[in-house]
């Protein structure tokens, strides 16, 4: 089982610390125009998101792993609930590499995958080194070829 | 276009590209011009509010000019909608300042749908829908046409759609091998959207600009001709009823086309469509009596929104007779409390009636049948559907029941395919809305050709799952009631607590009418109690397979399985889920599955794609 890049904790780190600040602007807005809220109070529930998203990110990623099995894409991930996906490689429509700007600016990049299907329809590993993501992207696409059949749509 | 020449197709030469009826052009026009009449008072009323400079009396001469604007417009709309059928492909040319050509290959196509409203009826005419997979829309919609046009097309779409195969399977398919590596490429490049594939069926070319020639450019008439395959002359392409240049009038409609479809064009008895089932008027009878329809009720919250003060007369009348009170201003606590209940009965039972009365038009006469390798199915009684659905296209297999129709004994089917029905929205179609269940079940067997189903049941821990959760919802249900009361000052909210009582029955029945079945080809997944579905999944059509664990599962080591296909659903028909297995047996199912799919597809690789897949002649 392969594990995401460590450094993928500092993404989502990062973007829970965006997330907590876009809470403080709101609270602080909530504060200044409609009910006024003790100051503590404000530092409390911002303190609590970043602690809770540090927490989730640190936890989410030692859960996160996928492997190339015979047949199909196997991922597992998810802290609060756990999630277990085989998607087989026949099911693939197509592969595509994506980074946001917080994961260029850490140097790393995600493989999305899309399937015909209607829930979980798009398979996301994120935390993959340039080089990695697009040797998977290359090897699911391949493995996709190699195993086409009839879409089944 | 009735002769064996082939030299071009419709799609290359302009003429042949069909227009809509000429009634529509009336009925868009007077739309459009409805609109560019309604906008200058809009925009008018808005900015004269916000500038002096601008008075509200320009609205009055600017309104005729919108009105002429919006006719015109509606007019060039019209002149410039063009569809055709092509070897290869369904056409649709519109737009009348950006041109979009669309063109759909007929192997992508899910379902063909024809619509007739009252006033479709009135003057023969129908809307046709094509849906292909994934999209949030119908991929093309012909608005409106001829109603023998409409059963034309229908018939052609499906047998052209045939005749690609047969020359995909014959070994000839440079055309169907393009579509193929066009619609991958066209899938890395596109936008990330969950349903590319489809997406990038429906090809669509560039906007091309309005000044040009729009018949000249709508659609590429070189691919047609690299591309086309040469016509057998048993292909006689569009039959008799094509009209010349492209013209397609009420005389032709009449003259050209009553021979062959005097009146009531019926679709069981063209094309040689075999009846499968038909809707008896018991059963139609039983199905409208035992189906609750939530949309019944949102349509009386409208009605009530909309008309609010009769609404209130309504409901002071009949409660005035119980004792409620006179008007909503002079009563006491107890004639409120009785107008209230006596309303509450009364939005049930309308609730009901409306409910009732929406089904029985809705499935009036409903009839399926089989046409070749398709689905043929017409229903309605004051709106006409009727649909066509290529069995090869068909996802899994629901049979539903709710507690009524278990206690007589009776059960319905639906397919589920990938592209939006008009039924709910979603990728359901009813095959038999309602049948004794013995004849569903042997209906739903024949289709799929899964064994008779010997359900498992997930662990007894499940149960207990089940009792926690709706422990913890009465028990919201009681907090609510006492807050509610201490707010409004209302006695006896502890009574809230007998919905404790509710708790193990409700706990029982979820977990009794849970099951699966690990079967030879197929997968059945039993659930629900209000509205219980029973869903058999080829392995064939699996997209993902998921192990779901949340936090309080966990805790007692279960699992839900979630089999995920490509028939697009609504938040009203969730993924099949197997609920609650232990961790080991879940991961067992996921296991079996994935296997089982590439052993089908193994299968079929080796058979050249005969191998499991869905039976037309079900009954």
């Amino acid at each position: 089982m392969e594990s995401l890049h460590p450094r993928i904790r500092l993404v989502w780190i990062a973007q829970w610390i965006l997330t907590a600040a876009v809470i403080g602007v709101v609270i602080a807005a909530v504060d200044q125009w409609l009910v006024t809220i003790p100051t503590p109070a404000i530092v409390g529930i911002v303190a609590f998101a970043l602690l809770a998203g540090v927490a989730y990110a640190i936890l989410l990623y030692g859960r996160w792993h996928f492997e190339l099995e015979e047949d199909a894409l196997y991922l597992e991930r998810g802290v609060i609930t756990f999630v277990e996906t085989a998607v087989p490689f026949v099911r693939v429509q197509h592969v595509d590499t994506q980074f946001g700007p917080l994961e260029r600016a850490l140097g790393l990049s995600s493989v999305v995958v899309y399937t015909a299907g209607s829930r979980n329809a798009d398979v996301r590993v994120p935390g993959l080194t340039p080089d990695r993501a697009r040797a998977l992207q290359d090897t699911l696409r391949e493995l996709a070829v190699e195993s086409e059949a009839d879409d089944a749509v | 276009m009735s002769g064996p020449s082939r030299t071009s197709s419709p799609a290359s030469d302009p003429s042949q590209s069909n227009r809509l009826h000429p009634l529509s052009a009336m009925v868009i026009s007077l739309r459009t011009g409805v609109i560019g009449l309604s906008l200058p008072f809009f925009f008018v009323g808005i900015l004269s509010g916000v500038f002096d400079l601008i008075d509200i009396t320009w609205s009055v001469t600017l309104a005729p000019v919108g009105l002429v604007l919006g006719v015109a417009y509606g007019i060039a709309y019209y002149y410039r909608f063009g569809y055709a059928l092509t070897d290869d492909t369904v056409d649709v040319g519109s737009g009348v300042f950006s041109r979009r050509a669309r063109e759909i290959p007929y192997r992508r196509i899910q379902n063909v749908d024809v619509r007739q409203s009252v006033f479709h009826r009135l003057f023969d005419l129908a809307t046709l829908s094509i849906e292909t997979a994934g999209g949030g829309a119908t991929e093309a919609q012909l608005n409106f046409v001829s109603e023998p046009e409409a059963r034309r097309l229908q018939q052609e779409i499906r047998r052209r759609t045939r005749a690609v195969k047969t020359r995909r399977q014959a070994g000839t398919p440079p055309s169907s091998s393009r579509a193929r590596s066009e619609a991958t490429d066209q899938g890395t490049t596109r936008s990330p959207t969950p349903d590319a594939d489809a997406v990038a069926a429906s090809t669509e070319t560039e906007p091309v600009d309005g000044e040009r020639d729009p018949s000249r450019r709508e659609f590429d008439p070189e691919r047609a001709e690299t591309d086309d395959q040469p016509e057998r002359a048993d292909e006689s392409m569009v039959g008799p009823q094509q009209p010349l240049e492209g013209e397609f009038t009420l005389e032709d409609a009449e003259t050209g086309l009553g021979t062959e479809t005097e009146l009531e064009p019926d679709p069981f008895e063209e094309d040689s469509p075999s009846l499968l089932f038909d809707l008896q008027a018991k059963e139609l009878l039983l199905y409208s009596l035992t189906t609750i329809r939530a949309a019944a009720f949102a349509g009386l919250l409208a009605l009530v929104f909309f008309f609010t003060d009769q609404a209130i007369a309504i409901l002071l009348a009949t409660a005035e007779p119980f004792g409620g009170p006179e008007d909503l201003t002079t009563g006491t606590s107890t004639s409120y409390l009785v107008l209230g209940i006596v309303s509450a009965v009364n939005a049930v039972i309308v609730t009901y009636l409306v409910s009732v009365t929406y089904t029985f038009a809705t499935y009036y006469d409903f009839r399926l049948g089989r046409a070749a390798e398709d689905f043929v199915y017409e229903r309605g009684l004051l709106q006409r559907y009727s649909g066509s659905i290529p069995s090869e296209k068909v996802q899994s297999v629901t049979i539903t029941d709710n507690p009524v129709q278990r206690a007589i004994g009776y059960a319905g089917m639906w397919v589920e395919t990938a592209g939006y029905g008009p039924d709910s929205g979603s990728g359901s179609t009813s095959a038999v809305p309602l049948a004794e269940d013995r004849r569903v079940h042997r209906f739903a067997e024949n289709l799929t050709g899964v064994e008779t189903p010997k359900f498992d049941s997930p662990p007894s821990l499940a149960r207990r799952r089940y009792l926690a959760r709706y422990s913890i919802v009465a028990t919201g249900l009681l907090v609510a009631a006492y807050v509610f009361s201490t707010l409004v000052g209302v006695q006896y909210w502890y009574l809230a607590a007998l919905a404790y009582l509710a708790v193990p029955p409700a706990a029982h029945l979820r977990y009794v009418n849970l099951g699966y079945y690990v079967g030879r080809d197929h997968l059945v997944i039993r659930r629900g109690f209000w509205k219980r579905r029973t869903t058999i999944i080829p392995y064939y059509r699996i997209q993902t397979i998921s192990n779901r664990r949340s936090i309080f599962q966990r805790r007692l080591g279960l699992t839900s399985v979630v089999v995920d296909t490509a028939s697009s659903q609504t938040f009203l028909w969730t993924t099949p889920t197997v609920y609650d297995l232990n961790l080991e047996d879940g991961r067992q199912v996921a296991r079996v599955s994935r296997r089982r799919l590439q052993d089908a597809l193994a299968e079929r690789r080796r058979d050249d794609e005969s191998g499991p897949s869905f039976s037309v002649d079900f009954t």
